[in-house]
């Protein structure tokens, strides 16, 4: 199965054919598509050595010059490590810019915990101007690549690290652009699960055993979150948000936000990860396992809240 | 329009002027912006920084990384006449205006948002990188601060300069030897900054940052290399309350007396 880094990255390269103003930045970090970019497309990409802040400055005047970047590295070292750079630039400038961050989550789980992007979504959240996407699968990854590289604002997008099946939804009345969908069967009467990237496969379970009590929605987009999701929850009276992520500014966060701004004040119970570093080995499935974000503990909160 | 002679006789008057702009404003980076001015006059007035008249704007970039600075530029621009007049003449004295304490693009002639330090070069790295691959002859001057250096992401520009030679990237180091707990070489040594410099196979001038006949003549050498020009600079030069103190790279409040002191100093 193709890795969500290596579907991006091939439309980069379509788009490249086309458009040579488009320049792909590398903190040395690799994909398969992206040994073909650098291959036939010498000039427009730049090894920045293993130094992302330096790619950010670099990646900003390029863009000040109207080139089109996309910023590429793993995850918690081209958010936190560089964080101050985007804010400075791109943020800043108002300036069109792709970040590619793979690996989110413990995605990195045989690196120890300098390697996982787990806060990594409240850091860029809190960056003014940027567009936060998460995929899910395989499916959304390649709607992000189209949707995102010529949208010509500051993207921040948050890619799996290892492969994601593409998930079984109803895609009559899908639209990429209201930044999320509904898996399973919406009712108000129901409890939301709302999530996004891998870890929304391990709601799967819960959904599919309880299939009239509950839906899931992938928030794959979410900042700014479309209006039209107001109007799907302000109706919900129970609303269960996961996320690979430590628990401050996660994604529950967002959506409260998000409802409270519409005067919408739903049950919302959290399930993430705690503030601990976790330092144990054995797997990033064991170790969600261990910090109650496995398909079981998450069917467990959810009947705890029903 | 009309080149003057005199560029220490500009410098000066810059100097005026901007003195009373701080003192109208009543904040600023007075020791900054006051270290740089001959290096801005020189780039500008000497045509190193190339001007289309005809469409009022330059052809070659600057970017001020020690980002407070880049309120030297303002009256610069203004005689350039790419800064509207009105916009300098209002700013500070309680009309709108778009210019600041600090610059941003926003600014006619302000080429990067700036502040935080250790960005510039790297921005000024991508600029001219993007010059070179697509055979664009323009320039990109940057200028930063000698406290910079302590910035690990100036390190990392360098060697991005330095791998892919970019001969058309100028970059000069303000080097008054003071951040703002003292002397560099008292808090954590810099030096031998040319000698480090030269590590990347720059070609490296140093030279009196408030000379102009030195200054010309290190930016007029045409290498085949990155080059820097280590400018010896006085902080708040031009004023002795300010010159070579710490405490002068913000706004300090002054009395009647000395302000008569500094206006007859840049008289």
């Amino acid at each position: 199965m193709k890795l969500q880094r290596d579907i991006f990255l091939e439309e980069v390269y379509n788009l490249l054919k086309v458009d040579k103003s488009i320049y792909v930045l590398s903190a040395d970090f690799g994909a398969a598509a992206l040994d073909a970019i650098r291959e036939e497309f010498k000039d427009n990409f730049i090894h920045c050595g293993i130094s992302e802040q330096a790619m950010f400055d670099i990646g900003t005047g390029l863009a000040l010059e109207g080139k089109k970047v996309v910023a590429y590295a793993m995850g918690p070292f081209i958010s936190l490590r560089a964080i101050e750079q985007i804010k400075c630039g791109p943020a800043m400038m108002n300036l069109p810019m792709t970040i590619l961050s793979v690996g989110i989550g413990l995605g990195y789980a045989d690196a120890g915990p300098t390697h996982y992007a787990t806060e990594d979504f409240a850091c860029l959240r809190a960056i003014g101007g940027t567009n936060i996407y998460t995929a899910s699968d395989n499916l959304i990854a390649e709607k992000i690549a189209q949707n995102s590289l010529s949208n010509g604002k500051l993207n921040y997008i948050r890619l799996d690290r290892h492969p994601t099946s593409n998930i079984e939804f109803n895609k009559e009345n899908f639209d990429f652009n209201d930044g999320y969908r509904i898996i399973g069967e919406y009712s108000e009467q129901k409890i939301a699960i709302i999530s996004h990237g891998r870890i929304l496969h391990a709601c799967l379970k819960t959904m599919n055993e309880n299939k009239d009590l509950c839906f899931i929605v992938d928030l794959y987009n979410s900042k700014p979150i479309s209006q039209k999701l107001a109007n799907k929850l302000k109706n919900i009276k129970k609303i269960l948000v996961v996320d690979e992520q430590t628990c401050s500014g996660n994604l529950t966060g967002a959506v409260q936000e998000f409802l409270a701004k519409n005067n919408i004040f739903n049950f919302i119970k959290n399930l993430s990860l705690t503030e601990r570093y976790i330092f144990e080995n054995g797997g990033r499935d064991h170790l969600l396992k261990l910090n109650g974000l496995d398909e079981d503990s998450i069917l467990a909160v959810f009947k705890e809240i029903l | 329009m009309n080149i003057p002679n005199n560029l220490e006789e500009i410098s000066k008057k810059y100097r005026r002027e901007l003195f009373e702009k701080f003192l109208e404003v009543g904040q600023g980076h007075p020791g900054s912006v006051f270290s740089m001015l001959e290096i801005i006059v020189t780039l500008y007035y000497k045509n190193f920084i190339r001007f289309d008249p005809d469409l009022k704007k330059f052809k070659d970039k600057i970017i001020i990384s020690k980002g407070h600075a880049a309120v030297a530029l303002y009256p610069v621009l203004r005689d350039f006449g790419v800064m509207p007049e009105k916009e300098w003449e209002n700013w500070g004295k309680g009309k709108e205006s778009i210019l600041r304490v600090f610059g941003n693009t926003s600014m006619p002639g302000i080429n990067a948002t700036s502040g935080s330090l250790g960005h510039g070069l790297g921005i000024a790295c991508g600029m001219a990188y993007a010059y070179k691959k697509n055979n664009i002859d323009q320039k990109v001057y940057t200028i930063i601060s000698e406290g910079e250096l302590y910035e690990g992401s100036t390190w990392e520009a360098f060697l991005f300069a330095s791998h892919h030679n970019l001969t058309n990237l100028n970059i000069v180091i303000d080097e008054n030897s003071l951040i703002i707990l003292g002397k560099t070489d008292d808090c954590i040594k810099l030096s031998p900054i040319k000698k480090k410099l030269e590590g990347f196979d720059f070609l490296v001038h140093e030279c009196d940052g408030h000379n102009i006949m030195q200054l010309e003549k290190a930016f007029a050498d045409v290498t085949g290399k990155t080059k820097v020009i280590l400018a010896k600079t006085i902080k708040g030069k031009g004023f002795s309350i300010m010159e070579n103190k710490a405490h002068w790279h913000y706004w300090n409040k002054l009395s009647d007396s000395e302000i008569q002191i500094c206006r007859k100093e840049v008289e």
